[in-house]
């Protein structure tokens, strides 16, 4: 426990300071094969006459298209029994611009341009999705054939709902309905270090992989079900990632450096360019979020609908996890008895989205904060003080019924209005996270308490 | 075409039109300048040509033969940290490192032309040098730091004694 309280140095500080950390691009492996990619130039299309063979009949060229993948579509949540939605390498429908459809090694980074350059093929071109609103119209275009939106949630419900209380007496009862919709955009992670990988076929029949994954465990993974290898097949390297933020979880390049290396029996690299980076890498999910509140005039909630349409570009990947997370934070840090929540994942022609620092949860926490502040203003009410009056409390429940033991809403608000020199009433000043009493338990919180002993 | 690369000449074999990031990276195994946009955008290339901070990725060999080249690696080792370096450790303004170098050659820099603590003419001397972890506040604590000509314990960090025994600091 002695660094408990501590600040201690970084373990690989002085690495840093003196050059000397050694990331995937700094591994130096003689006789490499630089690896660069044909993918989709549009975005919805499906393709047809996919032809690489001049480019296999160039010196020292190695190609691979999704002819080569022993299992073509995989998805990180595979392991969970949910259906995969997405081939490693498109095979006749393109769904995003930047779509990998062929990859080449070659000697040298011109000779695997020269390669990529004449690899071609043709696409007929149709309408592309990018409004998560328009996703659900009768005409709108269709991404998926099953459908415009993920449908293997539990039971294989095609949405991730919530319900607590009884929404409908909530919303009679209000004095007054608050409603908001919040979109907040898509954002690149945008690493220092694009992603990169490099692998080496070696003697032992082994692959060793250098990754510069997030998700070393996900990736070692996913790699052994895409080419239908027993895990000791591969030695995954990693654990030094220049910058990933959420952006290097899924398995960008170290499958089909896998496959290449295998099938040139040489060791390959891939680094991909910044254009590729911002063009064709994961990006964290834009969110179309509506929000209704019924409050009454003294600034209690007594109910939320929310719907949420959580944008997975062209394949899901792990956005019903996102979304998932999403739901059970959809109250923010207050106690909302009655709730309607249905959430949505939603295919559109945008870049898959991913995982970025908070994944699901800064969305929803930037809607609920913008909501209260929204509340306090038509209800002209102090936001301080309406936050702290529906705060989570010891004993009161999160919207997937869990009972709060230690919730930290009081402090934070508190400290935040010290902070700032925002003057509160003394009713407010003095409160803490106890157990709801008197003025702070009215009738329509009650039923929702719970025993935090149960946890 | 030759260069001085932290003090050692060192003839160069690459093609004249190779960038100095290829031939210190690739010909030569110098690996502190990283390829993080080779479109010099992001500063994580740079080097000191003859003093001067250059992005590496878009400075053809020949236009610098002869010149010295300075590298993260020319300026000390763990046992000897340079002030920077020292700095950077203390200050904790290196994080995923992936920027590091390029953000040390150019405080180098900065220190060496006789700049000043002031926060703003550090940010502008770091300016087109991007960092997507630190926020910089760091960054520019630790150029602060060296230009005050502060002194480092190894053994402290800006924030208190440090630890021991979680590896990393001998």
């Amino acid at each position: 426990m002695k660094a408990v309280g501590a600040r201690v140095p970084r373990y690989d500080g002085v690495a840093h300071a003196t050059g000397r950390t050694e990331f995937v691009d700094d591994v130096r492996i003689p006789g490499t094969l630089w690896v660069k990619a044909f993918r989709s130039p549009v975005h919805s299309a499906t393709m047809t006459n996919l032809d690489t063979s001049r480019a296999a009949a160039m010196k020292g060229v190695h190609v691979i298209t999704w002819e080569d993948v022993p299992l073509l579509e995989y998805g990180h949540l595979s392991a969970l029994g949910i259906p995969a939605d997405e081939p490693l390498l498109a095979k006749d429908e393109v769904r995003y611009l930047g779509q990998p459809i062929a990859i080449v090694a070659a000697p040298s980074e011109e000779a695997a341009m020269a390669a990529v350059a004449a690899i071609t093929a043709d696409f007929q071109e149709r309408p592309a999705l990018f409004d998560v609103r328009k996703a659900f119209d009768a005409d709108a275009p269709v991404i998926h054939q099953e459908g415009n939106w993920y449908t293997h949630f539990e039971n294989e419900m095609d949405r991730r709902q919530i319900r607590k209380g009884n929404i409908d007496e909530a919303f009679d009862k209000a004095d007054l309905i608050v409603q908001g919709v919040y979109r907040p955009a898509a954002i690149e992670h945008a690493p220092i270090e694009t992603q990169v990988c490099q692998v080496v076929p070696e003697a032992n029949g082994r692959l060793t992989i250098y990754s510069c994954t997030q998700a070393l465990y996900f990736s070692m993974g996913v790699v052994a079900a895409h080419l239908q290898l027993p895990l000791n097949k591969l030695k995954v390297v990693g654990g030094t990632v220049g910058g990933g933020f959420g952006g290097k979880v899924d398995t960008a390049t170290e499958t089909m450096c896998a496959l290449l290396a295998q099938k040139s029996g040489k060791p390959v690299k891939w680094r991909w360019t910044r254009e590729e980076e911002f063009l064709c890498s994961s990006t964290r999910a834009p969110w179309h979020m509506e929000v209704a509140d019924a409050v009454t005039k003294d600034g209690w909630i007594l109910g939320r609908k929310m719907l949420t349409l959580h944008d997975s570009g062209a394949y899901s990947r792990f956005s019903p996890y996102g979304l998932t997370k999403h739901s059970f934070h959809h109250t923010g840090a207050y106690s909302i008895p009655n709730l309607e929540f249905n959430g949505y994942v939603v295919y559109t022609n945008r870049t898959p989205t991913t995982a970025m620092r908070g994944f699901g949860v800064t969305s929803v926490s930037f809607a609920t904060e913008t909501h209260m502040s929204r509340i306090a203003l038509e209800l002209g009410i102090d936001p301080f003080e309406l936050r702290l009056k529906n705060a989570n409390r010891i004993g009161d429940t999160s919207p997937n019924q869990i009972a709060y033991t230690d919730p930290s809403t009081v402090p934070t608000i508190l400290a935040i209005a010290d902070a700032v020199g925002h003057d509160l009433t003394s009713e407010y000043a003095g409160m803490t996270p106890a157990q709801r009493s008197g003025d702070l338990l009215p009738e329509h919180l009650v039923g929702q308490l719970g025993n935090p002993e149960a946890h | 075409m030759n260069l001085t690369i932290n003090g050692v000449e060192t003839p160069i074999e690459s093609g004249p039109l190779t960038s100095l990031l290829d031939v210190l990276r690739e010909e030569l195994g110098i690996t502190s300048p990283k390829a993080g946009c080779e479109q010099g955008g992001c500063g994580a290339c740079t080097v000191l040509v003859d003093g001067e901070p250059r992005r590496s990725c878009l400075t053809p060999a020949a236009s610098v033969d002869g010149a010295a080249i300075t590298t993260v690696e020319g300026l000390g080792t763990p046992e000897n940290l340079s002030p920077v370096q020292q700095a950077f450790t203390h200050h904790y303004a290196a994080q995923c490192g992936f920027c590091t170098s390029g953000m040390m050659m150019a405080s180098q820099a900065y220190i060496d032309g006789g700049g000043t603590d002031d926060r703003e003419a550090i940010q502008h001397a770091l300016g087109g040098h991007v960092c997507r972890c630190t926020g910089y506040v760091k960054i520019i604590d630790a150029v602060a730091a060296v230009v005050r000509g502060e002194s480092f314990d190894p053994n402290v960090t800006a924030a208190g004694t440090a630890m021991t025994n979680l590896g990393g600091m001998a």
